[in-house]
């Protein structure tokens, strides 16, 4: 078994039961590595999950607690859950696209809002794909998947001058990456400098399912396919984009510890209104 | 004793203070947005967080947040914000979080009338979410004291049952304003019958033990017991299954947890009903005039009897259980509270509903009804024709 997965992962979650050739585990590698390199205790970051591939598959994964929410509101939960825990603790969000940019964008940008002190990765595998493979709103345009027969007309949040992390950021995060999960290294030192914001930070990273996706977009069940595919389509922050580029890669915007999280904000707030009403 | 002439919203803040919450989540909302008003003004000057949400569902979440922290939390709303809660309830029911939840009833369906009362929530709160497999505990006050005392009591059930708990008003509740006696000393406490209990914390491993007990401490995160919890079928570890016999495990604790201890729970007010032909059911607000019209009845000779539901869920059958005739007096024009009297009461006794909503039934209607029922004719209220339900 991986050292990283021996040191931070439940037996029982390990190997995972996602499908073969499923990107998840990259997703997950890379932030196992980043919380090693950061040298984080398993006793002080609550794991929180959601619905869907990611949530099913990471939650109950950290050895330490853990938390799969009601599909969507995982940030509305984590938003009450920050004002109880000791400072000390922080909150590890793996959630879907759909999770995130569909069902719960709402308590998402409020969140965002309040500079919840919480890291989000998006685990992003282009649609519904637990459901069998419907379209979600990162889902590439013209997509063929089981509910856009006749490829995803629908406009989705990452193309046509659309970024959803854009959306995010007006709406006050403190960090903000987009990766796909064949970055290794590169994507693990943007989820490192998330991890050291103390305020919301989203990291976006986009894998590959073999089996849904790329079995109907691309026509193939071929893990290799989907992995080229994605990484053909995206591009570092630094390089030009051509008419193939849908992800670009790296730091999108970094304003860490630059406001206060809302739990200090809350804490010292009503510590104020404390001692003033005596 | 502090002496208020106030609200019953004030008097659910000043209760859920005494009972220890540490937490308000709100959206305003017409008839119980003073409490969060109240909450806001008061609640941190404990030391407690006022939170606005960005709507009910939110709201609810944001509590589940707080109590999974160890908080004692809470959140309250009127019937179309208790529909969004649909999501978080079932949450916080299936992972056995404890929360307090107000509804004040207002006049239905949808927004309806927001400055009027209605009880047409009688079943919503019994099935507050979808799935089943669950039984729920409700409270239902009649006065802004008894709101006050009800709201401790409520915080009391869900340490104890490890569950949400909901406490059924109505607007003339809510937005009422009585005599209010907050009680200050252990004494004063006592003499109210007030019950009190601490969060304590479940150390695991087995965090959803498949047993009826209650008393069981909740799952509380940042604790390193390595606790699980979400919205799927647990294991008795909280991992995610699809094993059919873990469901039919969970789906026993939820429901006999609490059917188990309802001697726990369940709360009534009886008058009158040892000699009873007629007995008048309520809850809320129509049970104070039903009380005063059966107290006339009585005078004027008829053997009527009132029986106030105090709590609701679980549905106290045995109360239920004399062969006679009943009569339920409602605020809704569909017959809710009626057809559980049907259901729980002997075969061949007879039920009558008198409904209405937005306004009580007054006095002198409710006199007519008994004299018609004991006379051996089927009541209908005025202005509303042919039976009800």
């Amino acid at each position: 078994m991986d050292y990283l997965a021996e040191k931070y992962f439940r037996k029982r979650k390990t190997p995972s039961t996602a499908c073969s050739g499923c990107g998840l585990g990259q997703v997950q590698k890379m932030l196992a590595k980043a919380i090693d390199d950061l040298d984080l205790k398993i006793e002080d970051i609550i794991w929180a999950a959601s619905i869907g591939c990611s949530g099913r598959q990471t939650f109950g994964m950290w050895k330490g607690d853990g938390v799969a929410a009601t599909h969507g509101r995982l940030y509305a939960m984590m938003s009450g859950l920050s004002l109880a825990l000791p400072p000390e603790k922080r909150i590890i969000c793996t959630v879907g696209d759909g999770d995130a940019f569909g069902i719960g964008l709402l308590h998402l940008l409020n969140a965002a809002r309040r500079n919840v002190n919480m890291t989000i990765v998006v685990c992003d595998n282009l649609g519904y794909q637990s459901t069998g493979g419907q379209y979600s709103w990162t889902t590439p345009a013209s997509s063929v998947t089981d509910s856009s027969p006749y490829g995803m007309y629908e406009p989705n949040w990452v193309q046509d001058g659309r970024d959803i992390l854009r959306v995010i950021k007006e709406a006050g995060a403190t960090f903000l990456a987009r990766h796909v999960s064949m970055d290794g290294e590169f994507g693990v030192e943007s989820m490192k400098m998330a991890l050291q914001n103390r305020g919301l930070s989203l990291v976006h990273v986009v894998f590959p399912c073999v089996t849904n996706y790329a079995s109907t977009a691309l026509g193939s069940r071929n893990a290799v396919t989907v992995f080229r595919w994605i990484k053909s389509h995206s591009r570092h922050l630094d390089e030009p984009v051509d008419e193939n580029t849908i992800w670009q890669t790296g730091v999108i915007y970094d304003a860490s510890n630059s406001r206060v999280d809302y739990a200090s904000l809350m804490r010292d707030k009503t510590q104020e209104l404390k001692v003033r009403s005596r | 004793m502090k002496r208020y002439l106030e609200t019953g919203n004030f008097a659910i803040a000043q209760g859920a203070m005494l009972a220890g919450c540490r937490m308000f989540v709100g959206y305003p909302i017409t008839p119980a947005t003073e409490l969060a008003e109240a909450m806001s003004r008061h609640l941190p000057s404990v030391g407690g967080y006022y939170v606005q949400a960005e709507d009910e569902c939110a709201a609810m979440h944001i509590c589940i947040g707080g109590a999974l922290g160890g908080l004692k939390v809470m959140t309250g709303t009127s019937g179309p914000g208790y529909i969004l809660y649909a999501d978080p309830y079932g949450w916080a029911i299936a992972s056995e979080i404890p929360i307090v939840v107000l509804n004040s009833g207002r006049v239905g369906p949808v927004s309806g009338i927001t400055g009027a009362p209605g009880q047409g929530e009688f079943y919503n709160v019994r099935f507050p979410t979808q799935g089943g497999n669950f039984e729920t505990i409700v409270l239902a006050p009649n006065s802004a004291q008894e709101a006050m005392q009800l709201t401790i009591e409520a915080f009391y059930l869900s340490e104890r049952f490890r569950t949400p708990v909901t406490l059924l008003a109505d607007q003339l509740v809510t937005d009422g304003m009585e005599d209010i006696s907050i009680p200050e000393t252990d004494e004063e406490k006592q003499q109210m019958g007030l019950r009190f209990k601490e969060r304590e914390i479940c150390r695991g491993p087995e965090f959803y033990p498949p047993v009826d007990a209650i008393d069981l401490p909740p799952v509380v995160l940042g604790h390193n017991t390595g606790a699980l919890c979400s919205d799927w079928t647990p294991t008795e570890e909280g991992y995610d299954t699809e094993e059919v016999e873990s469901c039919h495990k969970r789906a026993y604790r939820l429901i006999y947890k609490i059917r188990n201890h309802r001697d726990l729970i369940t709360r009534y007010e009886a008058f009158g009903m040892d000699d009873a032909e007629l007995v008048v059911a309520s809850f809320g607000t129509p049970s104070r005039v039903v009380k005063s019209a059966v107290k006339q009845a009585r005078e004027k000779g008829m053997k009527v009897g009132a029986l106030r539901l105090i709590s609701l869920w679980p549905f106290p059958d045995e109360l239920f259980q004399k062969k006679t005739t009943y009569l339920s007096v409602e605020l809704n024009y569909d017959g809710q509270l009626v057809r559980e009297i049907k259901r729980a009461c002997p075969k061949d006794s007879q039920v009558h509903f008198m409904g209405q909503c937005g306004e009580l039934p007054r006095i002198d209607e409710l006199l007519t009804a008994f004299r018609g029922i004991l006379d051996g004719k089927n009541v209908s209220v005025p202005k509303w024709q042919g039976e009800a339900w």
